[in-house]
């Protein structure tokens, strides 16, 4: 049994040589997203595999946008969860990332009906109009922090951004119903690029799109149906039921349409927007809606604070409750304050090779377990005491305490045992970190009250000089 | 202090504490706490700043709380470089926010708290989306700072979630309370699941009061880790009760002639210095996490500590002379001892 012991502390310690702890989020610095997939048709049910689709297409766009050590991972029965690491951009990242996985990007290629050119014209130039106040409205905002302007002003200002940005939206969707879908979408992109083009007042963008084959086939069948038209019929490009551009054919293209495999979008871009959908295309569209639930940022200094404090609690806790063991119940505690050590370090090597990763709750799960697990020896320790008292042996005493003791330790530990499966099951991120790191507590401080206390107990009982009720208890 | 008094044993003639004599006011005292909680309850639902039974955080409630501090901060800032609460609430009230997904955004109602005499900053609204915070950060910055970008600290929760942790806590709280008294149902006695239930109860109740009180008074709030600290003294009250109701059966395996009093009082008497000195080593170990940790996590330090006193004191002064009552009225000694 000693052999065993010196075995696992051995192992232990190898492995937390080598293979370090896990910090979370609060601990290391970084971000955190939470978000949900949903769909706006209550029929569709999303099953484990939409989600796992919606994963797929997360990770690669969160791998889009160039940062390293980014996780993305499903949670529950509808949520993704994506963290990022820390940096000096930490806001920056966040706002890139929750962009990233919101924006469903499904783009479609639409050919104009029939008669509704007189419509379209009337839709385009309400756009036109918007679009012109919109960017009046912004520049006020963006001018009204220098200047003092008074907050009523400002406030109306604002009110009438989100009216315009409201209006605007909702006159590029009813552009798009003028429009019929033909079998090309996204799906049939091979590469889209944003490229810089020069104009009178600085840099716009636009994206360069080259299709697959087939897809190249179906946009020059698609150019063809409106080649020349007498209407002036339109190509349209929609993304997310938002028309975004439109373009006449030209007649030299009546033959074969445009040939090429390629296509460009020229809209109103903005570089950071060019960026965004570059990736979005490039990785494709996804396949439900996604909406943000909760993002969560901690600085790394803020990190390494926390780190600091809660080691700082661990060490110190377990220093007042060596000392408080070893002043009351003399050897016995001097042997529960070695099976403590062990078992602290059990735990974390536990944790290493799990792996679980340390959050803040699950450092208060194990600076817990401890209690928990001295509990056991408080047990043993007072079990010996009433046996000696009883007048029994010394060794009598001792076994007897170990073996009267078990059923109280197995009750209480198997109660809260079930506590942490039940919470580890049905609980959300933070309270299931507290599960795990409680739930491991546990189950390794029936080993090391049981099994170490014991050995040792019984090892250092074989020298008489410790055979001694001083040892154990206060003179009478 | 030291818990080395030589106390009778088992075997012993004399029980030393006679629990059982005290029983009506053991249990008066925690039916007078049970009602402080209640009413600190009842006063925080009416109190017109919170409106619910406990004062509920950002994590339940939804919002954004951003939390900042000036670089300056490590080697002490001077005065004019600080924030200030009413500069901060002019600048915020006349920033211009773009709406996103339409929805627009005004932080002229936000709440500001100024930290270390205007080293740090915290700013709590409705939920914002990252891009408004990041501009916020950005303006702030321009305005108050340089901010140090290592130390911000941001938490934005959506309503549904905070909505939908209340309930998957509630349902986990619930069914684990359930697994554990059909547990001690199967190896007691289905009334003593249901004394670790009351007991349960019992300590859950008394600290959601002091919470209650704390919100009230000095406007603490309660947070997921408050919830956390429910959970985790849930599966510490019953491990108490469970100590000594163990101890009971074994006292009345080994003495059957003993009255059931008896049982109790020897019991109770066996347990006592165990149970002191286990809630005394659990203690520590929080004490010292409440005293090094800040923010959220020092008020779970407290929920867990006194806590854990709360479930230490129904273990051994609550669910004993509750045994003894239930019995005595309802004639339930067979089952309890079966």
């Amino acid at each position: 049994m000693l052999a065993l012991i010196l075995a696992l502390v051995l192992a232990a310690s190898g492995l937390l040589t080598y293979k370090p702890l896990q910090l979370g989020l609060d601990l290391q610095g970084g971000s955190q997203l939470t978000a949900r997939t949903f769909s706006d048709d209550p029929a569709v049910v999303i099953d484990a595999d939409g989600l796992n689709a919606v994963k797929e297409v997360v990770r690669r766009r969160i791998d889009g946008l160039g940062l390293s050590q980014t996780t993305v991972q499903v949670a529950g029965k509808d949520k993704i969860i994506v963290q990022l690491p820390g940096s000096g951009e930490q806001q920056a990242d966040l706002d890139r990332a929750a962009r990233q996985i919101t924006q469903k990007a499904f783009l479609q290629f639409t050919v104009q009906q029939a008669d509704s050119t007189e419509q379209y014209d009337e839709f385009n130039a309400q756009r036109a109009r918007l679009r012109a106040l919109l960017s009046r409205e912004l520049a006020n905002l963006q001018g009204a922090e220098d200047t003092a302007l008074n907050a009523a002003t400002l406030a109306q200002s604002r009110e009438r951004a989100t009216s315009l940005a409201v209006e605007l939206d909702a006159v590029e969707r009813s552009i798009a119903t003028l429009f019929d879908s033909r079998a090309l979408t996204g799906e049939d992109l091979s590469r889209a690029i944003a490229a810089p083009v020069p104009e009178s007042n600085g840099l716009s963008y636009q994206l360069n799109l080259t299709f697959t084959p087939k897809g190249g086939q179906t946009f020059a069948d698609i150019t063809k149906e409106v080649a020349g038209d007498p209407e002036g019929r339109r190509i349209g490009i929609v993304l997310d039921g938002r028309s975004i551009s439109e373009a006449t054919v030209g007649a030299e293209f009546r033959a074969a349409g445009i040939t090429g495999g390629g296509a460009r979008i020229t809209g109103n871009f903005s570089e950071a927007e060019a960026r965004n959908l570059e990736v979005q295309l490039q990785v494709g569209s996804l396949p439900y809606d996604v909406e943000i639930l909760e993002s969560r940022s901690v600085g790394a200094s803020l990190g390494a604070d926390n780190v600091r404090r809660s080691l700082a609690a661990a060490l110190s806790g377990l220093l007042l409750v060596a000392l408080f063991m070893v002043v009351v119940y003399r050897l016995p505690g001097v042997v529960a304050v070695i099976a403590l050590s062990i078992y602290a370090l059990l735990n974390l090597s536990v944790y290493a090779l799990i792996p679980v990763v340390l959050t803040l709750p699950g450092i208060a799960g194990f600076i817990l377990s401890f209690g928990m697990a001295l509990d056991a020896n408080v047990l043993i320790s007072e079990r010996t005491r009433e046996e000696l008292r009883a007048g029994n042996s010394l060794y009598r005493s001792v076994e007897a305490g170990f073996n009267r003791a078990f059923s109280s330790i197995l009750d209480g530990n198997v109660t809260t045992l079930i506590s942490c499966v039940v919470l580890g099951y049905l609980g959300s991120g933070l309270v299931r970190g507290f599960a795990i790191t409680l739930g491991i507590g546990v189950a390794l401080s029936m080993f090391t009250a049981l099994t170490c206390s014991r050995t040792l107990l019984r090892l250092l009982l074989m020298y008489s000089g410790l055979r001694q009720l001083r040892f154990f208890m206060a003179a009478r | 202090m030291t818990f080395t008094t030589p106390r009778p044993g088992p075997g012993s003639r004399s029980p030393g504490l006679r629990i059982s004599r005290h029983g009506s006011t053991l249990i008066s005292i925690s039916l007078a706490l049970l009602l402080a909680a209640v009413l600190g309850f009842v006063m925080s639902t009416r109190s017109s700043q919170i409106g619910s039974p406990l004062n509920a955080g950002l994590d339940f409630t939804g919002g954004t709380s951003l939390q900042l501090e000036l670089r300056c901060a490590a080697s002490g800032c001077d005065s004019d470089q600080r924030f200030g609460v009413a500069a901060v609430r002019q600048f915020l009230a006349d920033l211009p926010l773009p709406p996103v997904d339409s929805h627009p955004v005004d932080l002229g109602n936000a709440s500001i708290q100024v930290l270390d005499g205007g080293a740090g900053l915290v700013v709590r609204s409705a939920a914002l989306h990252p891009s408004q915070t990041k501009l916020l950060v950005e303006k702030l910055d321009a305005r108050f700072g340089p901010i140090d970008q290592a130390g911000i600290q941001l938490d934005s929760i959506g309503p549904l979630l905070g909505a939908e942790l209340l309930r998957s806590s509630v349902v986990a709280l619930l069914v684990a309370f359930a697994a554990v008294a059909a547990y001690i149902a199967i190896r007691f006695s289905p009334i003593y699941a249901s004394l670790a239930l009351a007991a349960l109860v019992h300590d859950v109740l008394i600290v959601c009061g002091l919470f209650a009180w704390l919100g009230l008074l000095l406007g603490v709030e309660v947070d997921s880790l408050f919830a956390v600290a429910l959970l985790t003294l849930a599966g510490y009250s019953v491990n108490d009760s469970v100590v000594v109701f163990d101890r009971i059966r074994e006292t009345g395996r080994l003495e059957p002639g003993l009255s059931l009093r008896e049982q109790v009082d020897r019991s109770v008497t066996a347990s006592l210095s165990r149970s002191i000195n286990t809630s005394a080593t659990t203690e520590l170990p929080i004490i010292a996490l409440a005293i090094f940790s800040s923010g959220g996590l020092q008020w779970f330090g407290v929920a867990l500590a006194f806590g854990i006193a709360v479930g230490t004191y129904s273990s051994l002064c609550f669910a004993p002379p509750l045994l003894l009552l239930l019995l005595k009225r309802g004639r339930l000694g067979r089952q309890a001892e079966a």
